[in-house]
């Protein structure tokens, strides 16, 4: 059997396993004997892109082998801790987000391209850390302000999602903003408005940390992992491609409740 | 036997035999995939393996009630003799009624998905069409028995003796009682088995496991989807067959007894008026559903637009053929019987458009409520509850101002307490007017259900996204034709309950006469009495004098004792119900947590849940849960009656029906708003799915399942039925009352 490595996000982990990415998924989203459930995100590893990473992959061949009854092993913990920062970019294969019902979307990295037209952002930070950001930069432009060391608030590597806006995006007093589901849309409006008003400043933190899972259905362009050598992509599929190609998935995933 | 009464039987069989050709015209459609039909086999069977259990029961009380019925007959002759056989085809053919309608919506489903898959349209004329199929079924099957029971009753009682029409009538009116019966098992039985699963399906699948609405891994998805044809389709057909006879039939009792006087031949057209009006009004609804079809990507609005061709296309016609029909048949007070009929069709049309104002998310009312959802569950609740309170003063008014003008027209445009038995006839024929279409508006409210399973087997089936927009659109328009289906069905049963009460005196009339056939004198509780030997001196007694010897006024304390038990019994019955799905929504929820522990592979999609375990839960739980509140429903008046006796009973039929009414108008827009407000948040309000707003909307609609689909709809049975067995059991009343 083949032994997958897999990169978590909530929480974040480097885990082991012999289950393939969508029984992965489904496992890690609602447990094995479905007493929980939960949205999960992670990456695929290719574990020959690790290079000379401080990991312990000897313990994944040792100890990720099937159970004595024939069945795989689920997951193996590697690393629960700066497990991110530990991975390069470019072994990051594969990008899954399993809903609360653990059906999962797999997306494909792609090279960043710059979209011009937007100047005014929102960042949902899903690893290291959580916080929700207003922003005036462009996700490389971002990511690059999140992962330089000339700041002294700063992470070695980064995985943030670009959420949708909607006509907040260049009205922060636009009235008709019935389709966003974010908790106290007065808060983010100040946020965006501060932004506006003060065109040195990048960024303004509109949540502390993440409370809610996130609704994938808010995901806007994608997610995005940066560090100081570039950044990845892994733009979802559009709207009417989730509808017709990704139905399963994309029902659940307007399903969750995002608790 | 006057030429216009074979009008009835003629229309009988032309609605039975359309019926039959739309049945067999939807059958001929593919049911699609293989996957397509294995779904809609799981609901036939589940539904079919429901009424088995359900009519297992019915059957019982049925024939226990019907040998109480023959000893109180041909034992203590209190009763007339055909009593116990009219309240046993009543049960049967209101129980035929709503098992053609679910046996063919559980047909239609996968064929109305899988039309979907050409066009529109097609979906459309498949949908509606099976939805005629209950409609048709149940004019057909209603004027086939009220048809046969009078040709029987006359060629028994002959019709020169005006006192034996009236015996006649009466006699027929209890056939409706075996209906109530039926009906009460199938509306309680049927709420109570559709919201357990719903409610079930939801906490656990939606809520606990994440899974989506009708998604197959949810092993009370299919129970969910039986639940939508055994309430809403059969439970809501028998419950309308029984106020569709019991309407004709009180206005065929109130008609013999307001020209009791007039000549036998004036009398005879007043009995079968009511008759010739609904037959007349099943041909037009045949006509009615020809009107409806649409075109390719038709709005929900000219969906609407042509649900309501057929609807008020028929309503048009029988406004203006009732006149021809009428003034043909030599009808006295011609005009004003015709404007009472009219009343009627208008009070029915007010109450279907108020009721789709209170709960569609077009309108403001639902609207304020998904912005109260904002604010969190409690806000939802509170606004729910006070836009649903609101909600029953348009109704009410509308059928008192109903009642007061087809009262004021049918007594010869008077409000005089002389012509007070024309006057109620008017009501009586109000009633007729509004559910004389009852044909094609059952039809819209059948189709509901059979589009919303439509559009559940095409998410299951997995067909492509634009055949699930087609079945959307079906399946919104049916939420809101079932809507006004409800207020339709609410209106009829208070204006049926008024024509009922004074049907009620009618039958203590006769009930005394079997007093004083037995050579006892009969003493009033006024003190008064009649002598057995001047049954004539009884049946000159006008309502307002059998009303002053009974001591029918509101300060006699049984009238009151009986208002208030009325009014308590309304919510008592609510309460019960409501607790009820409770209970078997919890037992729903054990069994679907431990189908998810115990079969591996459901939620991968490996494995089939155990989907029959489910239905066998809900039906059992349904079966248990609803014999409290039959029994309840059943005693009340027997019970009353025992004690206090005709006042008691008038007193108990008074605050049972003023509040009942108000209490189901409230509970069933109180829900349907509910419902309605998440859907308004889904469609991209205040946050859309996914926001604390739709959040608090979802507990909004979770609270509102038993109010909209179990205990509103309940209660009107309650009422129908109390009035039905009061009459039924009349002469026991008399003979026995204690106080």
């Amino acid at each position: 059997m083949t032994t997958y490595l897999y990169l978590s996000l909530i929480p974040e982990a480097l885990i082991a396993s012999m289950l393939p990415p969508d029984d992965f998924g489904l496992y890690y989203a609602i447990g094995s004997a479905k007493r929980s459930h939960g949205q999960a995100i992670f990456f695929s590893v290719d574990r020959s892109k690790l290079g000379d990473a401080d990991l312990p992959l000897e313990d994944a061949d040792a100890r990720c082998v099937a159970h004595a009854d024939g069945s795989p092993k689920r997951s193996l913990y590697l690393s629960i801790y700066r497990a991110l920062e530990r991975v390069p970019r470019e072994a990051l294969t594969a990008l899954h987000l399993a809903t609360d019902d653990g059906r999962v979307l797999t997306v494909e990295p792609q090279e960043f391209i710059e979209d011009g037209e937007d100047r005014t952002h929102l960042y949902q930070e899903l690893c290291p850390v959580t916080p929700r950001i207003v922003s005036a930069l462009n996700p490389a432009e971002f990511a690059e302000f999140l992962t330089g060391a000339q700041s002294n608030v700063h992470v070695p590597r980064i995985v943030f999602a670009e959420l949708t806006l909607g006509n907040l995006k260049n009205d922060p007093d636009h009235q008709d903003v019935d389709n966003l589901p974010y908790p106290n849309i007065g808060h983010l409006r100040d946020c965006l408005r501060e932004l506006a008003a003060a065109p040195d400043k990048a960024t303004k933190t509109v949540l502390r940390q993440m409370t809610q899972e996130v609704l994938f259905r808010t995901i806007r362009n994608g997610v995005f992992v940066g560090d100081p050598t570039g950044i990845t992509s892994f733009p979802l599929p559009s709207q009417d491609a989730l509808e017709r190609e990704h139905r399963a998935w994309w029902r659940s995933a307007q399903s969750t409740f995002g608790q | 036997m006057p030429a216009w009464f074979w009008l009835v039987p003629v229309a009988s069989i032309v609605a039975l035999g359309a019926a039959y050709g739309f049945f067999r015209q939807m059958m001929k459609e593919s049911e699609g995939t293989e996957t397509m039909a294995r779904i809609a086999a799981h609901v036939r069977a589940g539904a079919i393996a429901y009424l088995k259990q359900q009519y297992k029961v019915v059957g019982i009380v049925l024939v226990s009630l019907t040998l109480v019925f023959c000893v109180l007959a041909y034992v203590f002759h209190m009763q007339n003799p055909w009593v116990p056989f009219a309240f046993l085809t009543g049960g049967l053919f209101s129980g035929l009624a709503g098992f053609i309608g679910m046996r063919t919506a559980t047909y239609a489903s996968a064929r109305t998905a899988n039309a979907a898959r050409q066009s529109l349209n097609h979906g459309l004329r498949v949908a509606f069409r099976s939805g005629a199929v209950m409609g048709l079924t149940v004019v057909g099957l209603g004027l086939l028995d009220i048809a046969i029971w009078f040709l029987v009753l006359t060629r028994y009682y002959g019709t020169d003796d005006a006192q034996q029409v009236v015996v006649i009538t009466t006699t027929m009116l209890t056939f409706g009682m075996g209906a109530a019966v039926q009906s009460l098992f199938a509306r309680v039985g049927g709420g109570i088995f559709t919201k357990a699963a719903d409610v079930g399906a939801d906490l656990v699948g939606k809520i606990e496991a994440g899974i989506p609405e009708d998604d197959p891994r949810n092993p009370a998805t299919i129970a969910d989807n039986v639940g939508d044809n055994v309430g809403d389709v059969a439970g809501m057909g028998a419950d309308l067959y029984e106020s569709y006879v019991g309407v004709i039939l009180a206005s065929a009792a109130l008609g013999a007894a307001a020209y009791l006087t007039s000549g036998a031949e004036i009398q005879l057209k007043a009995v079968i008026a009511p008759m010739v009006i609904g037959a007349l009004g099943s041909l037009l609804s045949v006509i009615g559903v020809f009107l409806v079809s649409t075109k390719e990507g038709a709005t929900p609005k000219q969906l609407l637009a042509s649900l309501g061709r057929g609807v008020n296309g028929s309503a048009v016609m029988i406004a203006v053929t009732s006149l021809l029909v009428l003034a043909m048949m030599g009808m006295p007070n011609l005009w004003g019987l015709w404007l009472a009929l009219i009343v009627g069709l208008l009070t029915g049309i007010t109450i279907g458009r108020a009721a789709e104002y209170f709960t569609s998310q077009g309108y403001k009312p639902t609207m304020r409520i998904a912005g109260a959802a904002k604010t969190g569950p409690a806000t939802v609740i509170i606004g729910g509850i006070g836009e649903g309170m609101m909600s029953v003063a348009i109704p009410v008014l509308a059928v008192v101002s109903g009642t007061g003008l087809a009262y004021f027209f049918g007594s010869g445009y008077s409000f005089g307490t002389d012509t007070m038995s024309l006057g109620l006839y008017g009501i009586g024929m109000a009633a007729v007017g509004m559910l004389s279409t009852l044909g094609i508006t059952l039809a819209t409210d059948a189709y509901g259900p059979i589009a919303d399973n439509a559009g559940g087997n095409a998410e299951m089936s997995g067909l492509p996204p634009e055949v699930r927009e087609r079945t959307d659109a079906l399946d919104s328009l049916g939420n809101t034709t079932a809507a006004t289906g409800k207020g339709f069905a609410i209106g009829s049963a208070a204006l049926t309950g008024i024509a009922l009460l004074a049907s009620y005196i009618e039958e203590v009339k006769i009930g005394i006469s079997h007093v004083l056939d037995r050579g006892v004198d009969y003493v009033f509780p006024d003190g008064s009495s009649i002598a057995s030997t001047a049954v004539e001196q009884l049946e000159g007694l006008s309502l307002m004098e059998m009303m002053t010897r009974y001591e029918v006024v509101l300060i006699n304390p049984k009238v009151i004792i009986g208002m208030f038990s009325g009014a308590m019994l309304a919510f008592l019955f609510s309460g019960i119900t409501m607790k009820a799905v409770g209970r078997a929504a919890g037992l729903m929820v054990d069994e679907v947590r431990r189908q998810f522990r115990d079969i591996p592979g459901i939620m991968s999609g490996d494995a089939e849940p155990d989907y029959a375990r489910c239905v066998s839960i809900s039906t059992k739980a349904a079966q248990h849960e609803m014999m409290f509140p039959s029994i309840l429903a059943i005693s009340a008046p027997v019970v009353i009656g025992l004690i206090f006796g005709v006042p008691g009973v008038l007193g108990l039929l008074a605050g049972a029906g003023a509040a009942g009414f108000s209490l189901s108008m409230f509970m069933a827009n109180t829900g349907g708003a509910w419902d309605n407000a998440k859907k308004y948040i889904e469609e991209g309000h205040h946050g859309g799915k996914g926001s604390k707003a739709h959040e608090a909307a979802v507990i909004g609609d979770t609270v509102g399942d038993p109010f909209k689909d179990t205990s509103g709809p309940g209660l009107n049975i309650l009422v129908k039925l109390m009035s039905m067995e009061a009459i039924v059991v009349a002469g026991f009343t008399v003979a026995v009352s204690l106080v």
